[in-house]
């Protein structure tokens, strides 16, 4: 008894209980981490194809190619219960999740099939995954390349296969680049000048010279436009490369047409070594591709690209306002009644749930200011909104209000931590208020104002629910960053990771498919507010080590 | 203004150059009264120390003389102080105007987290002086004169930080002399500095004092006794007793302050 009382009062609990909450907080989050990391990056991974000789319920027996997703048990009495035949016995059954792709042909790429009923199993290696871009993938066997209506005699077929493949991408990069670029840049041009048009008829001031300048210009744009056409109709034409002869796995014969393969690999006959490049090549392609099929295949470029700048906007918009708010009230406002008020609405600000600023900015923001700029400035555009929709400079600007309360906080704690005798040897020497705030205090005080602006960041790229109201879309058509003057499209929706998730996640029509993409792009948000964060704390080092010292 | 106070400033305005004159302050923190009835006439290029037990008043009368008390919102001050003729609380004045002509050093050295050569141009850059050699050349000087320059010449963009304090007290020095003021204060210069760096900065007040006038606050009886010209010995913010300091330390007027000097309270 004593010895429990004095193991009490030595406080031994104590410390065991902070580590267990030590503990736990590590836990969670590495568990966290590991789930998303696993499951979002093994979707990369080039899995085995297997063919399945299955037994059906009915008793037939089929052909199923697939790779296998996921394995899991369910207790005999459920199967039982939706109506499928079990062996007497069994207590538990294992069931698995394959992969069949071929959706064009089978009308499903996932089925579900009980272990029990597997009559065999191989790996036969000439099984391919055929990457499209549209149907999703297609699993099956090469049979050989067609063109101009023959099957072509080659001893190698996968060859002959890959080099027009490759023929192919390069085909359909440059379609892209003539479309999305200069096509897109005339396109962009021919509206401005349908906009200068519209502008100076409704100032009342277009005549007959005015329209002449504008249709000189508009048919030189024209020209433009059609001579880009024929290129782009001549690289389609050169696109047709004919077409891959493939069967499905129970021997349907079918013609894929080669321009619409977007990558190839054949899964069984990889190596280590090879499933590992693969891996990289596809992780690769996940990060710097544009989304395809409702976003269910491809890759998340836009949204990583629409993350980082909306939240080096929100940066740019956030930290001199904060700054500036925090400097009054901390060295010009009377400290008193009034600051304080002021200082518990700024911190219970923060404590505002976020789709509130969301309706905020939609209506102040997005309605109020961007309706009376579009009167004001864009009248030619009208009724189609430039400013008075959502888009990247409102949702920043949104976000910014956000997490204005973080950086106001902490720049004054950054202020409040210098010591008075530095502020006073400045004004010893003659410096005035401002001076001294300039050349010493906030230069001073900038280690804190990062580490508001490390918060915010972190926060506000993380940020889903007001986005969703000022500017997010799940399909942005072009970057708000591209070679068309004023290049920063301020006025343009774009996509962001956060919305990405829930849209891949939650609206998605294929929702077997779409569920490895969540995993994947919740683990590249986090990786990128990482990368923000650490460029963020590298910066606040950096001004900590040099303005160091401040405590002796 | 008492007698013995009138016949002390007849005394130092026969002999000397008036620097600072303090006629009838009166300063109060909100609703209580820090100084009282402070008269006080300062002659020009000399040490002038204020001696007295902590809380009496002599820091809060040190910083008087360039306005550092008006920081504090609270701080009342009545009473006039002329600079050099001049009334330093009269409406007119520029503040950083009058800062710049009265320097100040404080107990703990204060350098700013810059380099040693931008701490001692600080002053000048304010002043809108940016021209590489006028700036180098006031440097040099301004350190020379904390004496300073050999210790540091080789690394004058060396963080200031990297400064011993006795070093880093010189070099706030020399930060306040490259404005050429006309008055220095110091206000308990040494009392955070081991004994040698203590008698470098003791030799460097006796060898400014040539230029410049210097009103020390110090604690320590052997240090104004040292050091110092004239002393003044204040208590509960009240100025007791003013005179030559040889007159103070070994032949005071009043009980009070023997009482002090001889350490019998403080």
């Amino acid at each position: 008894m004593k010895a429990l009382t004095r193991w009490i009062a030595d406080g031994t609990p104590w410390v065991w209980l902070n580590a267990a909450a030590v503990a736990a907080s590590i836990l969670l989050v590495t568990g966290l981490l590991l789930l998303i990391g696993i499951r979002g990056v093994g979707h990369f991974w080039p899995l085995a194809v297997h063919q399945i000789v299955y037994q059906e319920a009915d008793g037939t027996e089929v052909v199923v190619t697939g790779q296998i997703r996921e394995r899991e048990t369910v207790t005999a009495t459920r199967l039982r219960e939706s109506g499928l035949e079990v062996a007497e016995g069994t207590e538990l059954v294992h069931r698995d999740l394959l992969k069949t792709g071929n959706r064009d042909v089978t009308g499903q790429d996932f089925r579900w099939i009980l272990e029990p009923s597997i009559q065999s199993m191989s790996r036969p290696r000439s099984m391919v995954v055929l990457e499209r871009e549209e149907w999703g993938v297609f699993i099956g066997m090469l049979i050989g390349v067609r063109e101009a209506g023959q099957l072509l005699e080659s001893p190698d077929t996968w060859g002959d296969f890959q080099s027009r493949l490759e023929r192919a991408n390069e085909l359909r990069d440059e379609i892209r680049e003539l479309e999305k670029n200069r096509i897109g840049s005339v396109n962009y041009r021919l509206e401005r000048l349908r906009l200068k048009q519209r502008g100076l008829e409704l100032k009342g001031k277009l005549d007959a010279e005015n329209l002449a300048d504008i249709e000189s210009d508009r048919a030189l744009l024209q020209e433009e436009y059609r001579g880009l056409e024929q290129e782009l109709v001549d690289l389609y034409s050169k696109l047709q490369l004919g077409a891959v002869v493939v069967t499905t796995g129970d021997g349907k014969e079918l013609e894929l047409p080669m321009s619409t393969i977007v990558d190839a690999h054949r899964p069984n006959q990889m190596g280590l070594a090879g499933k590992i490049g693969h891996f990289f090549h596809n992780c690769w392609k996940f990060v710097t591709e544009d989304p395809r099929e409702a976003n269910t295949e491809g890759g998340i470029f836009p949204a990583i690209f629409g993350t980082v700048l909306m939240v080096l906007l929100m940066s740019v918009f956030v930290t001199p306002l904060g700054v500036v708010a925090a400097v009054y009230l901390k060295e010009y406002a009377r400290q008193g009644m009034f600051t304080r008020f002021i200082r518990v609405a700024v911190n219970n600000l923060a404590g505002v749930p976020s789709i509130v600023y969301g309706v905020f900015g939609l209506g102040f923001f997005v309605y109020t200011l961007g309706g009376s700029l579009d009167r004001l400035f864009y009248p030619e555009a009208l009724p189609a909104p430039t400013f008075g929709t959502g888009g990247l400079f409102w949702a920043s600007l949104t976000l910014a209000l956000l997490t204005l309360p973080v950086v106001i906080v902490s720049t004054e704690e950054g202020l409040s931590r210098i010591p008075r005798s530095i502020r006073e040897g400045s004004l010893a020497l003659g410096a005035t208020q401002w001076e001294t705030l300039w050349r010493t205090v906030l230069p001073m005080a900038s280690p804190g104002i990062m580490t508001g602006l490390i918060l915010a960041v972190a926060r506000a790229a993380g940020e889903v629910a007001p986005l969703m109201l000022v500017g997010v879309v799940k399909l942005a058509p072009a970057l708000p960053l591209d070679g068309n003057w004023p290049f920063l499209h301020l006025d343009r929706k774009f996509m962001h990771l956060g919305f990405h998730i829930y849209d891949v996640g939650f609206q998605s029509p294929n929702v077997e498919a779409a569920r490895p993409l969540v995993y994947a792009t919740a683990l590249l948000l986090v990786v990128v507010i990482v990368l923000l964060n650490l460029v963020a704390i590298r910066v606040r080092n950096r001004l900590s080590e040099k303005y160091r010292g401040l405590e002796s | 203004m008492t007698q013995q106070e009138q016949l002390q400033a007849e005394k130092i305005k026969a002999s000397h150059n008036v620097a600072v004159t303090v006629s009838d302050l009166d300063l109060y923190y909100g609703e209580t009264r820090a100084l009282q009835e402070i008269n006080l006439t300062i002659p020009e290029k000399q040490v002038t120390a204020f001696i007295g037990p902590s809380g009496c008043g002599k820091s809060t009368l040190l910083r008087c003389f360039n306005r550092l008390n008006d920081l504090i919102d609270i701080c009342r001050v009545d009473g006039e102080i002329h600079l050099n003729g001049r009334d330093i609380y009269a409406e007119d004045v520029e503040v950083a105007e009058l800062r710049r002509e009265v320097g100040i050093v404080f107990q703990k050295p204060n350098p700013f987290p810059k380099s040693i050569y931008e701490n001692v141009a600080y002053g000048l850059r304010i002043q809108g002086v940016n021209k590489r050699r006028q700036l180098d050349e006031t440097v040099e000087w301004a350190l020379k004169g904390a004496a300073l320059w050999d210790e540091v010449k080789d690394r004058l963009n060396d963080s200031a930080f990297s400064l011993s304090g006795g070093q880093q007290q010189r070099l706030v020095i020399a930060r306040a002399i490259a404005v050429q003021p006309k008055c220095i204060l110091l206000d308990e210069p040494c009392s955070a500095l081991d004994p040698i760096s203590t008698l470098k900065v003791e030799e460097l007040i006796a060898e400014l004092k040539s230029q410049y006038t210097i009103i020390m606050v110090t604690h320590n009886m052997q240090q104004a006794a040292r050091v110092s010209d004239y002393t003044a010995f204040m208590y509960m913010g009240e100025l007791i007793e003013f005179g030559e300091t040889d007159q103070i330390f070994t032949n005071p007027r009043l009980k009070k302050t023997e009482d002090y000097i001889t350490g019998r309270y403080g």
